[in-house]
């Protein structure tokens, strides 16, 4: 500390006494400038830095990389699989907690009805597009301290801190998946209506996304409800809020809405012939 | 966005159409600007648009091809699209949209082939679980004999350096032994000292010969002791 002390004096009569700092005064940056050697003269000159005899003067090196017989580094390794099977793997665009908090405070998006792929694709301000390997909406931790609405929501990925800041405010989440037929329908519900083919119903998820849509503790639409409405409980306990009791809420029917692991649109079933331009539903009579 | 359930083919009432007035304000009009009969007045309309026939129906909402003109409007793809697109004014029956080939009770839920995902997701994990664990389990084994191995180890370093040791005092008092008995300084290398040498070691020999013989004796002696005493 001393020490210190001493610098810090001497640094501040340095201050005192020299003249005022200007760009002639200044030394340049360390390694700015290149000392340029000529090859004359004393110091570049004789034997120009080559040193004396040997394959050094004689300028007979071996090839860059070559590391004297073994097998070179750069030969090692034939390939680097940087981007294998990067196309083939499953994307979710994010949407934060504090765009969706915007959305609903702007009116793009109802609250009295439940959130999926379609609501918030017909919000006009986000897009999916499946054609692209983009699975589905992933929900962010972005904007989680001031999420303040009570929403039923289905997305395709969520992490547990969005759940636990979802269920804080009384609402419910649940992770679906959906296969590319049936995004496509729920991106463009008008275009697909526009076929005329009866809905078809929805794939399950592949080998690698099965566990995840399984576990109750990321809400998947193929966990058990008992394990799921149990796992509310602990989460709750881990972050620390009153878990509120959505039974008696008024709009419990609508937080409770979930769709069939078959089904695509809410109040529509797989089977059924829709017509926009009539608004009829046709059936099979069976 | 929320269509209502029906039961059977029903139609909805349709989008009531919107009249540019009132039948109230119409009587408060002038004659002259009530306008009832709107085609009238332009009696020599002409379609000027350029339009084909088939464009002027898809802009206006309707079937383009009131008659097929093509095969592709033969198509049970392109009649479905057409039933999609404009309803009933298709004149398309609905029945063709269903694929009678394909029974919708397959559709179930396929509750076998998730639980054989499950499973084999299951057993894939256990199975690494278990390799996981069986190297983990050999290595504490291992581990356990370790203090043994190291105990063993410094034992036969020690053995080996004590035998070689051994073997050069052996050697020493040998030739000391000699020179002592021929009492003056005799190069190791003479003959002479050499005969002596290989004198003393054979008495070496049979002495320690000797010793090993009493050893073993006291060592069966103590057990057929230990055996007749239990």
């Amino acid at each position: 500390m001393a020490h210190l002390r001493e610098t810090s004096d001497k640094a501040l009569k340095l201050l005192r006494t020299l003249p005022r700092v200007q760009i002639g005064n200044l030394r340049p940056n360390p390694n700015s400038k290149q000392n340029d050697k000529r090859g004359r003269a004393q110091h570049g000159g004789d034997k120009h830095g080559a040193g004396n005899k040997g394959s050094g003067q004689r300028q007979n090196f071996m090839r860059l990389g070559y590391e004297t017989g073994n097998q070179p580094f750069y030969l090692r390794f034939p390939y680097e699989p940087y981007y294998k099977g990067h196309h083939m793997k499953r994307q979710y665009p994010p949407i934060s907690l504090l765009q969706l908090q915007v959305l609903i405070d702007t009116n793009r998006i109802d609250t009295s009805q439940p959130i999926d792929i379609s609501t918030l694709c017909n919000s006009g301000l986000l897009k999916l597009k499946p054609a692209e390997l983009e699975y589905g909406f992933q929900l962010t931790d972005d904007g989680l301290d001031n999420f303040k609405a009570k929403i039923n929501i289905e997305v395709q990925h969520a992490s547990e801190a969005v759940i636990a800041a979802i269920e804080k405010n009384g609402g419910v989440i649940r992770t679906a998946y959906y296969d590319p037929r049936s995004l496509h329908m729920l991106v463009n519900p008008k275009k697909w209506f526009q076929k005329g083919v009866p809905i078809p119903s929805r794939m399950l998820p592949p080998q690698d996304a099965v566990d995840y849509y399984t576990n109750p503790k990321n809400r998947g639409y193929l966990a058990n409800p008992e394990e799921i409405s149990q796992d509310r409980l602990v989460l709750a306990q881990k972050y620390g809020y009153e878990l509120p009791k959505i039974e008696k809420d008024s709009a419990y029917e609508m937080l409770t809405t979930a769709k069939d692991p078959r089904q695509v649109f809410y109040g529509l079933e797989p089977g059924w012939l829709v017509n926009i331009v009539d608004k009829t539903i046709t059936k099979r009579k069976d | 966005m929320n269509l209502r359930k029906i039961n059977a083919v029903t139609r909805l009432p349709g989008l009531r159409t919107c009249l540019p007035y009132s039948k109230a304000a119409n009587a408060e009009l002038p004659a002259s600007m009530v306008n009832n009969e709107p085609e009238e007045s332009y009696p020599n309309a002409v379609d000027r648009s350029g339009l084909l026939p088939q464009h002027k129906n898809v802009l206006l909402n309707t079937l383009p091809y009131e008659e097929p003109h093509s095969w592709i409007h033969l198509t049970e793809k392109y009649q479905r699209q057409a039933y999609g697109r404009y309803g009933a004014k298709s004149k398309v029956n609905p029945k063709i949209c269903f694929d009678s080939a394909k029974d919708p009770r397959e559709q179930v839920m396929q509750l076998d082939t998730l639980l054989k995902m499950l499973e084999k997701n299951r057993a894939q994990k256990a199975e690494e679980q278990q390799k996981i664990q069986d190297r983990e389990d050999d290595i504490a084994k291992k581990m356990e004999k370790l203090q043994q191995w190291k105990a063993d180890l410094h034992a036969k370093i020690a053995k080996r350096e004590a035998d070689s040791a051994a073997a050069i005092a052996r050697k020493e008092r040998l030739v000391e032994e000699v020179r002592r008995h021929f009492g003056f300084k005799v190069d190791t290398r003479d003959e002479r000292f050499k005969e002596m040498l290989e004198q003393k070691e054979k008495e070496d020999k049979k002495k320690q010969k000797e010793a090993k013989r009493k050893a073993k004796e006291e060592k069966m002696m103590a057990r057929l002791v230990e055996k007749t005493s239990s």
